[in-house]
């Protein structure tokens, strides 16, 4: 409490004072340029090329180079690259690829998998904007299942390897596909329920049912238990 | 534990007891106070934690050892290096595997940027909370640029994960360095124009100079850590006193509150703390570029990693204060315990106690100056 009118009329003084110094550093502000820019239609070129090159964007398979070896898929902490390799029918020593399921919607980008990549075939790209109304369709699917792609030979004296434009596979999916496209479709057909009809089995039923159906593939590359409620335990097929 | 059983409630006085969050802007976060109330008196705030908490430790239980790095991001994200390099040093300390130089100075670099990045957050919400605008914006104009900076480095905003086991990630990228120092020349400038805008302004100084008070032997009772501790005047911090990485060959001075407006230990104190820190911060990171050597960025690690069984404990100087990491192995590939010591939980123990005899509006001004944030009081 001020004792005097000195001290009262001093404290009104100092508070004007350090007052007029902060407004004088906001005001000298409002000449400047503004350090915001608009998204997305007043950057100077699209955002993804203004991103630096290691960014660490959506996961990108090149197919032709992939040497099927698993190693990204076991260095996932969460688990959400999914690799099924098979024999081919017709030549017993080449191994296909039959699916290589990335789910976009749980990776959280660390980019653990892109290390042991000894091709660098699994890559972060500088795309980020990928919107979906589904969140299934957020499951990229690097390998067509009714057609597998056979896993690359490393030459050991090769000096790189003939990738793809890095960037371009993932940028060409985004664009083609709609945003809003309907989500996919459950493999196999959800079975026939217990008799035992619970309130809500989708929840509870998601670890069990893989193995009581042999059909399906195995581990379900994207239980997808909690937006899905009325498919448990199945493969979403995103053709 | 009685002591978290709330009284009953005179009805004849103006007694309350009040939710304050868990929505409430300036609890930074998702954290909830019990708040009796006797007018705008309190009597005392219950700080009701457990909102956010995600399981973090059960989790690094679970995935193996390199596959946990990225959580410790989500144990304090807004300064997530430091995350990063306790749960590294620990694990390193299990394999006892030996860091090379190199990797040791980028991970200093990391961190001081990271440190300014989450002090120009904490102060620059303090100052929102007491309410002013404008500063809040100036810090986080700046932070933006560090942000920029660690993207180009690292390849993320927030969630880091460059620190791996036995070294960093990748190297500086071209041109990086000199991007550095351009950053830095402005910040230190930076530094004294936001003094001037808010530090020592009349009114901003009156709402903190002698607010909750937490003096030096208490503050060590209830186990403070980092800023906190230091704004109280005791002068102990992890990166001086007990040397880890490449900390020792660097010249730093550790500020400590002197109570610079008012006591020793109140929220002024705490609030410039953090302040200087940042300047030494700067100071940290010129060094650390000029006197970056040569060599490997990470040391040889297996790619299957299986420590033999035993325990280590790693601790950093985080932004928030002391971190300790506890990794117990039983000789697989996955950790059998990992703990996480975190200085915004016991920052939160302390509220109750300073709290009584607070105003509401100074209740605001002590969590702020604390610089609780919620994910790291839960994990």
């Amino acid at each position: 409490m001020p004792q005097s009118v000195r001290e009262y009329t001093g404290a009104i003084r100092d508070t004007v004072k350090s007052f007029w110094h902060g407004l004088s550093i906001t005001l000298s502000y409002l000449a400047r340029r503004p350090t915001t820019v608009q998204y997305p239609d007043r950057t100077p070129l699209p955002v993804r090329d203004m991103l630096p090159p290691r960014y660490r964007g959506f996961l990108e398979v090149d197919n032709t180079i992939c040497t099927g070896c698993q190693a990204c898929e076991r260095a996932c902490p969460i688990g959400c690259i999914q690799i099924t390799l098979e024999k081919d029918p017709t030549n017993p020593k080449q191994r296909l690829v039959a699916q290589f399921d990335i789910d976009e919607s749980r990776c959280m980008f660390c980019g653990l998998c892109v290390e042991p990549c000894p091709t660098g075939a699994i890559q972060h790209t500088r795309e980020f904007e990928g919107t979906h109304r589904y969140i299934r369709n957020l499951v990229f699917r690097w390998a067509d299942p009714m057609n597998p792609f056979p896993v690359y030979k490393v030459d050991k004296t090769a000096e790189y390897f003939p990738r793809a434009p890095l960037g371009s596979l993932v940028r060409q999916r985004l664009e083609t596909l709609a945003w809003d496209r309907p989500a996919p479709e459950f493999l196999p057909p959800e079975p026939p329920k217990p008799a035992a009809a619970k309130p809500a089995p989708a929840l509870k039923a998601a670890p069990a049912p893989t193995a009581a159906a042999p059909a399906a593939k195995p581990a379900a590359a994207a239980p997808a238990a909690a937006e899905a409620p009325k498919a448990p335990a199945a493969n979403p097929e995103s053709k | 534990m009685d002591k978290l059983i709330l009284r009953r409630v005179d009805q004849s006085n103006e007694e309350m007891i009040l939710n304050f969050g868990p929505q409430h802007p300036s609890t930074h976060g998702v954290i909830n106070f019990l708040v009796e109330t006797d007018g705008e008196v309190l009597k005392r705030a219950i700080p009701d934690v457990g909102y956010l908490h995600r399981s973090i430790e059960k989790i690094g239980e679970i995935v193996g050892y390199p596959g946990f790095m990225p959580y410790t991001d989500r144990v304090d994200y807004v300064a997530a290096m430091f995350a990063n390099e306790g749960y590294a040093m620990a694990v390193e300390r299990l394999l006892k595997l030996e860091v090379p130089a190199r990797a040791q100075w980028l991970r200093v670099i990391a961190n001081e940027f990271c440190r300014i990045a989450s002090h120009l957050v904490g102060v620059g919400t303090m100052t929102m909370d007491i309410g002013a605008f404008t500063p809040f914006l100036h810090g986080v104009r700046e932070r933006e640029v560090i942000n920029d900076l660690i993207e180009a480095l690292c390849g993320a905003r927030m969630t880091y994960n460059y620190h791996r086991i036995g070294g960093v990630a990748f190297d500086l990228p071209e041109g990086w360095r000199d991007k550095a120092l351009a950053f830095l020349d402005h910040f230190d400038k930076f530094l004294g124009e936001f003094d001037r805008l808010i530090s020592f302004n009349e009114i901003f100084v009156k709402r903190l100079a002698n607010v909750a008070v937490i003096p030096g032997p208490m503050a060590v009772n209830y186990g403070l850590v980092g800023p906190n501790l230091r704004g109280s005047g005791v002068d102990w911090d992890v990166r001086r006193d007990m040397p880890y990485g490449a900390y020792p060959n660097f010249k730093f001075d550790v500020p400590i509150g002197k109570g610079f407006f008012g006591t020793t230990g109140d929220c002024f104190d705490r609030y410039y703390v953090r302040c200087l820190e940042m300047a030494q911060s700067s100071r940290i990171i010129r060094q650390a570029l000029e006197t970056l050597p040569e060599g490997e960025i990470s040391a040889k690690v297996p790619r299957n990693i299986k420590p033999e069984a035993g325990e280590a404990l790693a601790r950093v100087e985080s932004a928030r204060g002391e971190m300790a990491y506890y990794v117990v192995s039983d000789g697989t590939n996955k950790a059998y315990r990992v703990r996480v010591r975190t200085g915004s939980f016991s920052a939160m123990c302390i509220i109750e106690d300073v709290s009584r005899g607070l105003m509401v509006a100074d209740l605001v001004a002590l969590i702020s100056s604390l610089d609780v944030i919620a994910p790291e009081i839960d994990r």
